[in-house]
């Protein structure tokens, strides 16, 4: 991929979850990390995948006459032998009913401005804009860097949703860009962190200090924090203090606007399914809402600052 | 229109007073008092009462025709009519009739608490025809080529349905507020008397005393009910509701006729002169709209609270208002309330702009939001607030807590500047510029459901016919004719398949879409040509045989003219042609192009074979044009430009018409109450992937499922849809309308946009961007456990439908179903 072809998963209009106000969420494909609780496990990979859609089958097999890896069988519905499959989409081009979906698509930045701007008047009327997610952004960084480029030219505003994990030289690229980095610290621990995520949290603590600091000379960017309570692993008191005292110590509250806790999500168990992965927490039970409430408390013992410490994402329905 | 996701919402801060009358219309049929249709006659054997015309548009009720016309003919009551009575004109005789079953036979009668008078008013009298004219009607109705038989034909053949319908339009309350009844009947006796001695005894001087009769009827009314209360008064042993009875026999004695002064007299001299026109028409309900009643009567509240009128008590008027407009309801409600009952949309108008831009919110606004909150759900009267560029944020506020809570709103948006857009072009169309501009225009207001007019001088007929314009698609690809035998529903006779349309040409043999374009344009003039025959011939029945001169005196023009409403004596007179099946005409043109011509995915022979066997056997191919093909309501630039052309050509033939017999002009629209249910059972299979018996589309509204983009794309494509904005030929500032009737728009939202207050904002916002991008009017639905677990069973219909949570997305049909089951149960608790 280079700054006029990106890789993309999907494009989400009237986002409401993803900053503040109407945005339309860009999720990119690629990630450095692969955390075991992600809830977009399709958006890891840096290559276009395909994916079955039990529900829209008609039954009528062109997939499996048209693929020209032979990767398609079918007992009972479509199986897919991934060693095979090298993602050329064929397969979902021939599917009548969008039942064999290709996951991840070329856009080119232009065309993908022209489609972002469809929305400009709901984000003028909602401070909102876009969030450029995934995946990764940075892994993209080219690509994110025009598209940011010519969104910023329109006048949008632009966030980053990023895992922090990237080089100096790929935040030199975006950052002029960028008006707000919605940034995740996931784990204050080194060894849990590697566990968790395949990486080390060391150059994403840095790159959060450095981003802060950089900031700071520039009034208009802020950062927003989150963190994902994974039951088991992340969302441990010790973890949720480590971060709260790391935020409160390093990073400017000029800058830093607020914190989320984002609950732990088990919608995505399907994903993990149709793209042939056993999920390690396919059986974990949402938060409840007390446990929710107590790490929002946690939170907002060290950080007192008003309507900085929120919790977002859904909690477990029945208490037991 | 309906909205559905109601049933949380409970009422609340109701008096012992509300809470009593509100629970007592809801006994419904257990009730001691109803105000089920009487039926009157004037004692002759031919005499007759049910005039099905009004009902040409309800086709569930085609069947009942007979039955009605005979069990009120049956169970009418006589009425004694003067020797000289058929000597006069029919208008004279009607005003007489009704006038003489209001005052003489109707009992009077006062619900415990009420602080409004005014509760028999369903009623079906005399036609007051003599036996030649009852003749010629009945010929021209039933006979073997009569109305009644077109009409269902029309139906029956999936073209849609047409007829002369009452209501659908705002009398000038106005003027009866300010100078009163006396001043209706002084002008038509001033007219009147300046004509010459030839000219009284024409129609028009005959009429004009038909409306001097007719205005006496609001007068004579009150002074009963002043009585009664007169009565009751001196029975009731508790002073405060003695105090209230002796204040309404007070205003009896003064509303309508003289000017009101306060806000009491103001409510008790609309509710009154409104119901009557129900009366007049024998009809209850239909549309017969209030405008902008915020702003006519807020000099009244004003001056009231001033005067030391408790702001609660002015609430509770307005609440003893609001049940009375349920009792419409009443007509038939021994057999149930559905059907024509169904239909009723006694509109009030809320907020929007002045001259200028101008808003012209004010305190009465608030008050009837606040009463609005108070007693839904309730079914009337059906508010519309209308929004513009400069609407205030204490009343996005205020909408946004509304339907936060009602779970979907308990009222229609309407948009202005679109609106407005609409109504400055028919006025530049019709070549009206002289009644319709821009020192009135912000004055207009939506009758029905969300059918834009003009206020106290305007009928546009607003839903007197409704095209389904996929029917000329089945035209092109028979070549004119249909794809199958109809057989009657009753009868079980088959008809054989005939040349209806004119022959476009073997479809087979077309080269290109432009070839099958031009064929389905000509179809579609076809359609429009029929649907016009049939109607101009109810309308001209209607203008010969049913006057309504009390209405008359109630719409600016007819006194001016001496000329009935039925025979266009309004200022503006406008038919409007909904046209019905949008997008699902747009998606199949859209899936013509892509399957035949553009990709060749088929040849055009096997997709009418395909549509022939209501796509049986050719399930890839329906998928293909279901899933793949582009369609209307994505922001797709290049299929909205189809909707524009589509729209364009049935828009520009629409104002080619007008009716013979009173030179009413067509003009377009797009409302579709629930014919796009109903005929989904007519219209055979369509290009875009559907089969019969499924839904059509509805309104301006996207094919649903259609709009997998989300509601901003959705609001865009119909923006577009209706021409969009641009600078240089723009209707009003950048607003093009081609729909001066406004179009019927449906949004469901998750109601996650509303969880709290931030997302309230963003809520706000949307509809901020929808005064910019959007259409005319707008009902905001809220996802809710009944649609989801329907999408569990029919996941292809709601591919749409997104669950999300922060940076995560997945569609609703793509999960499991354990997880749709704790998705379902989120929304029933509203944890989402």
């Amino acid at each position: 991929m280079n700054e006029s072809k990106g890789l993309i998963l999907e494009i989400q209009r009237l986002s409401t979850e993803d900053g503040p106000g109407i945005r339309t969420t860009v999720f990119m494909k690629g990630c450095p990390l692969a955390c075991k609780w992600c809830h977009n496990p399709e958006s890891i990979k840096p290559e276009p995948q395909i994916q079955w859609i039990n529900s829209r089958c008609i039954g009528c097999k062109n997939c499996i006459i048209v693929c020209p890896e032979r990767a398609l069988t079918w007992d009972n519905g479509v199986i897919i032998d991934r060693t095979l499959c090298k993602g050329c989409g064929k397969c979902a081009e021939s599917c009548p009913s969008t039942a064999m979906e290709i996951l991840g698509r070329i856009w080119d930045v232009e065309k993908l401005t022209t489609e972002i701007l469809k929305d400009k008047v709901y984000f003028e009327k909602s401070g909102g804009g876009v969030t450029i997610s995934g995946g990764e952004g940075t892994f993209q960084s080219s690509f994110v860097a025009k598209l940011s480029e010519n969104l910023s030219k329109n006048k949008i505003h632009v966030a980053l949703d990023t895992c922090g994990f990237y080089s100096d030289q790929v935040l030199e690229k975006i950052f002029p860009f960028v008006d707000l980095f919605l940034y995740d610290i996931k784990e204050m621990d080194i060894l849990k962190h590697i566990e968790f995520t395949g990486q080390s949290n060391e150059l994403i603590l840095k790159n959060l200090i450095d981003l802060s600091n950089k900031c700071m000379n520039n009034s208009n960017k802020k950062i927003w924090i989150r963190t994902p309570l994974i039951p088991s692993m992340t969302a441990r008191e010790d973890n949720i203090l480590k971060i709260a005292k790391f935020i409160n110590e390093n990073l400017s509250f000029d800058v830093v606007e607020r914190w989320e806790l984002c609950l732990f999500n088990n919608l995505c168990k399907d994903k993990y399914r149709r793209l042939g992965i056993k999920w390690e927490l396919d059986d974990i039970d949402l938060i409840s809402e007390k446990e929710a409430d107590d790490f929002l408390s946690l939170a907002k013992s060290i950080i007192t600052k008003d309507d900085f410490c929120y919790i977002t994402g859904s909690k477990r329905l029945v208490e037991n | 229109m309906s909205s559905v996701g109601q049933k949380l919402k409970q009422p609340k801060n109701l008096s012992e007073r509300i809470r009593f009358l509100r629970d007592y219309y809801f006994k419904g049929s257990q009730r001691n008092w109803n105000n089920e249709f009487t039926s009157w006659n004037c004692g002759k054997d031919w005499d007759a009462q049910y005039n099905e015309m009004h009902y040409y548009i309800v086709p569930e009720t085609f069947a009942l025709f007979q039955t009605m016309y005979q069990s009120f003919r049956l169970s009418s009551e006589k009425v004694e009519v003067p020797d000289d009575f058929f000597r006069k004109n029919i208008a004279q005789r009607r005003a007489y009739f009704n006038k003489k079953v209001i005052t003489d036979f109707l009992p009077c009668e006062i619900l415990p608490g009420d602080l409004l008078f005014g509760s028999r008013f369903n009623l079906q009298t005399s036609f007051c025809l003599d036996k030649k004219e009852m003749k010629d009607r009945n010929k021209k109705i039933l006979g073997k080529n009569g109305l009644r038989k077109k009409a269902i034909w029309f139906h029956d053949h999936g073209f849609g349905n047409a007829g002369p319908t009452g209501g659908h339009l705002i009398a000038d309350y106005e003027k009866i507020l300010k100078y009163g009844f006396k001043s209706v009947y002084e002008q038509a006796q001033s007219l009147y008397e300046k004509l010459s001695p030839k000219d009284k005894k024409s129609d028009m001087g005959k009429n004009l005393l038909a409306f001097m009769e007719a205005a006496t009827i609001p007068k004579e009314l009150a002074l009963r009910y002043s009585e009664k209360c007169v009565k009751l008064y001196e029975n009731e042993i508790d002073s405060k509701r003695k105090e209230e009875l002796l204040k309404m026999s007070k205003i009896g004695e003064k509303v309508p006729w003289e000017p009101a002064e306060n806000f009491w007299e103001a409510m008790q001299s609309l509710w009154l002169t409104h119901m009557l026109i129900m009366s007049d028409e024998n009809y209850p309900g239909p549309g017969v709209s209030f405008g902008r009643i915020d702003q006519y009567l807020y000099p009244y509240w004003e001056k009231s609270l001033k005067d030391g009128m408790d702001r609660e008590f002015g609430k509770e008027i307005i609440k003893c208002f609001f049940v009375h407009c349920n009792t419409a309801y009443d007509a038939m409600i021994r057999t149930g309330n559905n059907g024509i009952t169904a239909g009723f949309g006694q509109l009030i108008t809320l907020s929007g702009m002045g001259k200028d831009g101008v808003d012209l919110t004010n305190d009465l606004t608030y008050a009837f939001l606040e009463v609005i909150d108070d007693m839904s759900p309730i079914l009337e009267p059906k508010p519309n607030v209308r929004l513009h560029r400069n609407s205030p944020e204490k009343l996005l506020d205020k909408i946004a807590d509304m339907i936060s809570e009602s779970q979907g709103a308990p009222f229609l948006l309407n948009f202005d500047e679109r609106s407005i857009a609409g109504m400055l072009r028919e006025a530049r169309l019709a070549k009206l510029e002289n009644l319709i501009n821009l020192n009135n225009v912000h004055d207009y207001a939506p009758v029905g459901c969300l059918e834009n007019t003009m206020v106290g001088n305007d009928r546009s007929g607003t839903v007197d016919c409704n095209l389904n314009l996929a029917k000329a698609l089945e035209l092109v690809l028979a070549n004119g004719k249909e794809f199958f035998e109809v057989i009657d529903p009753i009868t079980k006779k088959r008809e054989k398949i005939r040349q209806l349309g004119p022959k476009t040409g073997d479809p087979t043999k077309f080269k290109n879409f432009d070839q099958f374009f031009k064929a389905y344009e000509i179809q579609t003039k076809y359609i429009i040509r029929k649907i016009f025959e049939l109607y101009d011939k109810g309308e001209s029945i209607r203008s010969k045989y049913h006057p309504t001169p009390y209405l008359s005196c109630l719409v600016k023009g007819c006194i001016e003219k001496g000329k009935d409403i039925t025979q266009g004596g309004a200022e503006i007179n406008f038919v409007t042609l909904e046209a019905v099946t949008f997008a699902t005409t747009v998606d199949s043109l859209l899936a013509i192009k892509y399957l035949v011509y553009d990709k060749k995915i088929c040849e055009m022979r096997k997709l009418i074979e395909a549509l022939k066997n209501n796509w049986e056997g050719y399930e890839t191919l329906q998928a293909i044009a279901k899933y793949k093909a582009p369609k209307y309501g994505k922001d797709d630039d290049e299929a909205d430009e189809m909707a524009l052309k589509v729209m364009k050509l049935w828009t520009d033939e629409t104002w080619k018409y007008k009716t013979t017999s009173t030179n009413r002009q067509f003009r377009p629209g797009m409302l579709s109450w629930n014919y796009w249910v109903s005929d989904g059972y007519i219209l055979p299979a369509t290009p875009d992937g559907r089969k019969k018996g499924q839904f059509l589309s509805n309104a301006i509204c996207p094919v649903n499922g259609a709009d997998t983009n989300g509601p901003t794309a959705n609001t865009n494509s119909v923006g577009k849809a209706l021409g969009g904005k641009n600078k240089e030929n723009a209707d009003y500032l950048d607003y093009i309308n081609l729909l001066p009737n406004g179009a019927s728009h449906t949004i469901t939202f998750n109601p996650s946009i509303l969880k709290d207050n931030q997302h309230k904002e963003k809520f706000k916002a949307f509809l901020r961007g929808y005064i910019e991008n959007g259409g005319t009017a707008l009902q905001i639905n809220m996802l809710d456990p009944e649609m989801l677990k329907d999408a569990q069973k029919n996941p292809q219909d709601y591919r749409h439908l997104l669950v999300r949570v922060t940076g995560y997305n997945a569609y609703f049909t793509s999960i499991g179903k354990e997880l749709q089951d704790e998705v379902i149960s989120r929304i029933s608790h509203q944890k989402i």
